[in-house]
């Protein structure tokens, strides 16, 4: 059952990370740094770093949960993210900024829906690690 | 006789409804070349749905459309359109975007946005929109624009942008739809001229 669920949960966060990728790679990169840069929070050379980089961040993750190597270090890395990502939404939502969440390309607005489904991820991700790591405490050598 | 004359009845409707489709249409163009800036053939050309309440639709027009226009628009590299997109939390944004739409009736659509965005935090709490907009205008001038503020076609041409916005999938304003050789990219938010002007640059040395 703890397997099922951990090989499940590893799909379903495979697929959002390549597709979070895949949205932001197939349009100019300079749209979703002017997304990262409505948020307020980075200075400009650290959004066009970000703007290039983090798709291709999401894309190794997708890739490494989905062949499920270095499967721990890998949740662990995606839950961090995750978890930054949802507090930067959570702010500017409070802040009442009226933006785009740029979660998986241009064009949807930061909202509740968003928040949620971003919270939802969130806890997919910690559930994730938790079990990784106590899998591999059970079956070292499996992991 | 009878079929002659319904064929020269339904002729008649054709013709009629021909001619209120094309006077639409041109009431539109009229309104956009009114809301409009820079040369119709620029390579690139940018609506701008926005919302005169809206306080990132200020900073956007402050921080990013003023300078646009002098570096891009100014220099016909950039067709810039404005599209009223007035939300409906904002008790004002209607009413501001008529005597902006009526202003630029008398060619002041630019003073009337400049004023109603560096004001926008005065009128926005005592709704004194038109007094706003007449501080910049002549008597003579402000007392057309009174007129015209509750003219059927204004609002109707404020509900043709809300109508292209809709289509064009805006939810938020400011939103910006930029358009190069039939690519469309929307951008939300009160962006960063800087980001913008890179973007241009990128898309102009295709």
């Amino acid at each position: 059952m703890r397997r099922w669920l951990l090989l499940v949960l590893r799909a379903v966060l495979a697929v959002v990370f390549l597709y979070a990728a895949y949205s932001k790679l197939r349009q100019p990169w300079l749209l979703f740094a002017m997304a990262i840069d409505a948020y307020r929070i980075l200075p400009q050379w650290a959004v066009m770093t970000l703007a290039r980089a983090l798709p291709w961040c999401e894309l190794a993750l997708g890739i490494l949960l989905l062949t499920g190597f270095w499967l721990r270090q890998v949740a662990l890395t995606a839950s961090l993210l995750l978890v930054v990502f949802f507090g930067v939404m959570l702010r500017s939502y409070a802040k009442g900024l009226e933006i785009d969440c740029a979660c998986f390309g241009l064009g949807e607005a930061l909202s509740v829906k968003t928040l949620l489904r971003d919270g939802v991820l969130v806890m997919s991700s910690v559930a994730l690690t938790v079990l990784a790591f106590r899998e591999a405490r059970y079956a070292p050598t499996q992991i | 006789m009878g079929k002659p004359m319904s064929r020269s009845l339904l002729f008649l409707c054709c013709a009629l409804a021909a001619g209120m489709v094309e006077l639409q249409s041109a009431k539109g163009a009229i309104t956009e070349i009114v809301k409009s800036t820079g040369t119709f053939t620029a390579p690139i050309s940018i609506e701008v749905f926005s919302d005169f309440q809206c306080p990132s639709c200020k900073a956007l027009y402050e921080g990013t459309l003023r300078p646009l226009e002098d570096d891009y628009v100014a220099t016909g590299k950039v067709y810039l359109v404005h599209r009223d997109f007035p939300l409906t939390m904002h008790a004002h944004a209607h009413e501001a975007a008529c005597y902006a739409c009526a202003a630029g009736r008398i060619g002041k659509y630019e003073a009337a946005c400049s004023v109603l965005f560096k004001q926008q935090g005065v009128w926005s709490v005592d709704g004194k929109v038109g007094d706003t907009v007449c501080s910049v205008l002549s008597p003579s001038e402000a007392k057309l624009v009174r007129q015209w503020a509750t003219d059927p076609q204004i609002t109707a041409s404020i509900e043709h942008d809300i109508q292209l916005g809709h289509t064009a999938k805006v939810h938020q304003t400011p939103t910006m739809v930029i358009t190069y050789k039939d690519q469309h990219y929307p951008v939300s938010g009160a962006v960063n001229y800087d980001l913008l002007r890179r973007f241009l640059d990128q898309l102009l040395s295709k």
